[in-house]
C-alpha cells in the first residue's frame, strides 16, 4: 500500500490493541480500525493468546432495557456523554475511555461487570442510530436508556421502581449464604 | 499560632490538590476533566502552570478546591449506607449518573 502513513498505522494498531484488551470482539475492531482482517486476527491472537470467538454480535436492543443491564448501560451512557460533551474525542476513544471509567466504578463499588466492551460499543451505535435514547425518569430525573419508540412521559426508572425479584439470582443467593455462614462460625 | 497552622494546612492541601490536578491532566486530559469536574479551558490553564506559579497559588489563604455539589440528593446518595448490598449498589450508580450528568450540563 503506497503512501500509507506509518504513524497512522501505528495509531490504528495501538487503538486495536486497546480494544482487544478491553474485550472487544473482532467485528468491533473491523468497524473501528482501518486494519485488514488478517492483521486484526493476528493481533487478536497475539494479545489474547487464542482465536476470537465466532458468531454474530448480539443485535437486539432488548438486552439493554432489562433491569440490571439497563442500570449498567445507563451508567455507561452518562459517563460517555459526559466525555463527549467536555472534550473533543473520536467515538472510539470516547467509548474506550468511558468503558475504563465504568470498569473503575464497578471495581470501587464492588459491582459485577455486566456490560461488556462489545455491548458498550453496540449501545453507542444504537443510540447514534436513534434506536435507543436517554430519557429522564419522571421520579428521580436521572436519565436512563430506553427504546426510542417507548413512551417517555410516564417513564419510571429501574432504580425508583425495583422489580420484586430483582437481584435475586442464584449467584446472589449463594453469596448471601456464604456470608451468613461466616457470621455463624 | 493557630491561624498560622491553619494557613499552613490550607497551603498543603492546595499544593497537593494542584499537583494532583496537573498530574491527572497531563496523563489523560479527557479523563481528568471527568474526574476533576473542570472545563477544558481551566484544565489548559492548570496544565501550563509552572512550579513557581503553583507554589504562589497554593500560598493564599483560600482553598483552591471546592465542594462539587450543592445538591442535597447527591450528598444523601453518597453518604447513605445500608446492610443490603444491592441498595448500596443502586445509590452508588445513581450518584455517579447524577454527578456525570451535572458535570456535562455545566460544561
Amino acid at each position: 500500500m503506497a503512501g500509507k502513513s506509518v504513524i497512522d498505522d501505528a495509531r490504528e494498531v495501538r487503538r486495536a490493541t486497546e480494544l482487544v484488551e478491553l474485550g472487544a470482539r473482532l467485528q468491533v475492531l473491523e468497524t473501528e480500525t482501518k486494519l485488514s482482517r488478517e492483521r486484526l486476527l493476528r493481533l487478536y491472537k497475539e494479545v489474547k493468546g487464542k482465536s476470537p470467538p465466532k458468531g454474530l454480535l448480539p443485535f437486539s436492543t432488548d438486552w439493554f432495557v432489562t433491569w440490571m443491564p439497563n442500570i449498567h448501560a445507563s451508567l455507561f451512557m452518562s459517563i460517555y456523554s459526559n466525555l463527549i460533551k467536555s472534550s473533543e474525542l473520536d467515538d472510539v476513544d470516547a467509548i474506550t475511555k468511558a468503558y475504563r471509567l465504568y470498569l473503575e466504578h464497578c471495581g470501587t463499588h464492588d459491582m459485577e461487570v455486566v456490560l461488556s466492551m462489545t455491548r458498550a460499543w453496540r449501545l453507542v451505535k444504537f443510540v447514534d442510530a436513534g434506536m435507543l435514547r436517554r430519557c429522564p425518569c419522571t421520579r428521580c430525573a436521572v436519565r436512563f436508556v430506553m427504546r426510542s419508540d417507548d413512551l417517555a412521559n410516564q417513564f419510571v426508572c429501574g432504580l425508583c421502581n425495583v422489580p420484586s425479584r430483582a437481584g435475586k439470582t442464584n449467584a446472589a443467593r449463594a453469596e448471601r449464604e456464604q456470608r451468613d455462614e461466616l457470621v455463624v462460625h | 499560632m493557630k491561624t498560622e497552622q491553619l494557613l499552613e494546612e490550607i497551603r498543603d492541601a492546595n499544593l497537593t490538590y494542584l499537583l494532583l490536578a496537573q498530574h491527572l491532566i497531563r496523563a489523560d486530559k479527557p479523563q481528568a476533566l471527568f474526574r476533576l469536574g473542570v472545563s477544558e479551558h481551566v484544565a489548559d490553564i492548570i496544565e501550563a502552570l509552572s512550579t513557581g506559579q503553583l507554589l504562589k497559588i497554593a500560598g493564599t489563604n483560600m482553598l483552591m478546591c471546592q465542594f462539587r455539589f450543592d445538591d442535597e440528593i447527591v450528598w444523601n446518595l453518597l453518604t447513605s449506607h445500608s446492610e443490603d448490598r444491592s441498595r448500596n449498589m443502586m445509590s452508588g450508580v445513581r450518584a455517579a449518573m447524577l454527578m456525570s450528568d451535572q458535570l456535562a450540563e455545566a460544561a
